[in-house]
């Protein structure tokens, strides 16, 4: 069957992907954390993370013959509950908790002369359908630390020679759930520190900036002109 | 030349009449801002034309259209330069080498912190306009008391939440308080909340309309010294720029 599809959200466990793909070989893997403009579904909250609304409108929409649901360590808190929301809502959810913290994978998009946004979507699209890459290297010039945001345009402000932190590192690594590899950042780097407004890795985020003089940001949805001028200037001024 | 400020409420503009190379350039525009807009003159000093006008203005006459800008910033202009940078580089050279300067406006706080005469430290408040400016003009207006009436009041309401803290001044006068005294207590929580903001710096410099409200001077002074850096820093910071390129160092 062409049409059908499998949501996901976060990092979930490769086996239990790779179990799925043998089960639905033709089907279309959607990632359940991006926009796709979708109506709100009134379930969650008007002031609540966007990427939950978004997976939460975006499987009630889509309806995936399965959602593979990340619910540990690896995601969050909302991850499970919502989780438990599409169970209600009849569909097929498939929690995982993919914790392992042993084989890091060696970094290359993170740390390659791509630019930013390049990066963090490589790093994504390389969830479903890994592939190795091979890609010039360069100091970081600047940082950026945390989830990829729901505005991705917001990533073009920065230049080429900025590095990724956090989160995203972490994904690439193949760790999701790696505490240390998430806050580690290299304190002679100029850092934005970025969290999805009322997420809680806001509470590492603002934590993060203040240690490390980086500059910490939250953005609830897409970002305004003054949200851009501040990392603008963050960006000129350091 | 035209320097545009274009705050949300405000509009600062410095024109200059004396050209970068102290060349005489009392420009048509120059002569027709004096003319048009000679109501909103401020002053006039070091070959600097200085006028405040609203910010509304700027729409109904066309005035980005009808005047050559040489630099802009501001959410009512068609803005080329970053507000940041443009305080950055209004305040660069007046103040000490450790420093937190605030800009106060209208609808957004931002601060910039410098350490030995470099950049070290900014931040920027750039969605909620609920306890700046605006709110404070509108509350004068609501309860017909002049921003001259108010005095520092020892007490603050907590205005994290501009909505809130609306709310504490509907309740303190329903209890009796006069508008006066509640309106005040709500700008030393906007002062408190500044200074909070700020990263609790011993000193501040002021910019921004705050300046000339002596109520939130007075409760910002409650918690750090504070020197008064005026209304046209963002604007003196594009004509700086404008002279001698980006002055901070990185």
């Amino acid at each position: 069957m062409i049409n059908e599809k499998i949501g996901f959200w976060g990092y979930p466990d490769p086996n239990v992907v790779e179990n799925i793909k043998q089960e639905y070989p033709n089907a279309e893997w959607v990632d359940l954390d991006i926009d796709f403009g979708y109506s709100d579904k009134s379930i969650l909250p008007e002031s609540y993370c966007k990427i939950i609304k978004n997976i939460i409108n975006n499987s009630l929409e889509i309806r995936p013959v399965k959602i593979i649901a990340p619910i540990g360590k690896d995601k969050c808190d909302s991850g499970w509950f919502a989780a438990q929301v599409l169970r209600d809502k009849g569909l097929d959810v498939i929690e995982t908790k993919y914790e392992q913290l042993t084989d890091r994978k060696e970094l290359v998009i993170s740390t390659s002369n791509l630019p930013l946004y390049d990066k963090v979507n490589t790093i994504m699209n390389n969830i479903i359908e890994p592939k190795k890459y091979d890609l010039p290297q360069v100091k970081a010039k600047f940082g950026f630390w945390g989830v990829p945001p729901n505005d991705l345009e917001l990533l073009r402000l920065f230049p080429d020679e900025t590095h990724v932190y956090g989160w995203t590192r972490c994904v690439e690594a193949g760790v999701p759930a790696d505490i240390e590899l998430e806050m580690f950042v290299e304190e002679d780097v100029p850092t934005v520190f970025y969290a999805q407004a009322f997420c809680s890795k806001a509470q590492l985020a603002k934590y993060l900036a203040d240690k490390y003089n980086g500059l910490y940001v939250d953005i609830d949805d897409y970002a305004n002109n003054s949200i851009k001028a501040k990392i603008e200037a963050f960006l000129r001024l350091r | 030349m035209i320097y545009l400020d274009a705050g949300t409420t405000y509009s600062k503009i410095i024109a200059t009449t004396v050209g970068v190379n102290d060349i005489l350039n009392t420009s048509e525009d120059v002569e027709n801002l004096r003319k048009n807009y000679g109501k909103f003159f401020i002053k006039s000093d070091g070959g600097k034309d200085y006028y405040i006008l609203p910010s509304t203005i700027l729409k109904t006459d066309n005035f980005t259209k009808n005047f050559e800008i040489k630099k802009c910033c501001g959410h009512m202009g068609i803005a080329d330069e970053n507000e940041i940078i443009a305080l950055a580089n209004g305040s660069k050279n007046i103040i000490d080498k450790d420093a937190t300067i605030l800009d106060l406006g209208s609808r957004d706080a931002k601060w910039i912190r410098f350490k030995d005469g470099k950049f070290h430290d900014m931040d920027w408040n750039t969605s909620c306009a609920s306890s700046t400016g605006a709110t404070v003009e509108m509350l004068l207006k609501f309860y017909n008391v002049s921003r001259e009436e108010l005095s520092f009041n020892e007490e603050k309401f907590a205005v994290t939440c501009g909505i809130f803290g609306l709310e504490k001044i509907m309740d303190d006068i329903s209890n009796g308080a006069k508008p006066v005294e509640a309106i005040s207590k709500f700008v030393h929580g906007i002062a408190y909340n500044a200074w909070n903001f700020a990263k609790k710096p011993e000193k501040i410099y002021l910019s921004g309309g705050f300046c000339e409200n002596k109520c939130f001077v007075d409760s910002l002074r409650y918690y750090c010294e504070v020197v008064l850096l005026g209304r046209f820093m963002l604007c003196e910071g594009l004509v700086n720029s404008d002279k001698e390129g980006e002055l901070f160092n990185a």
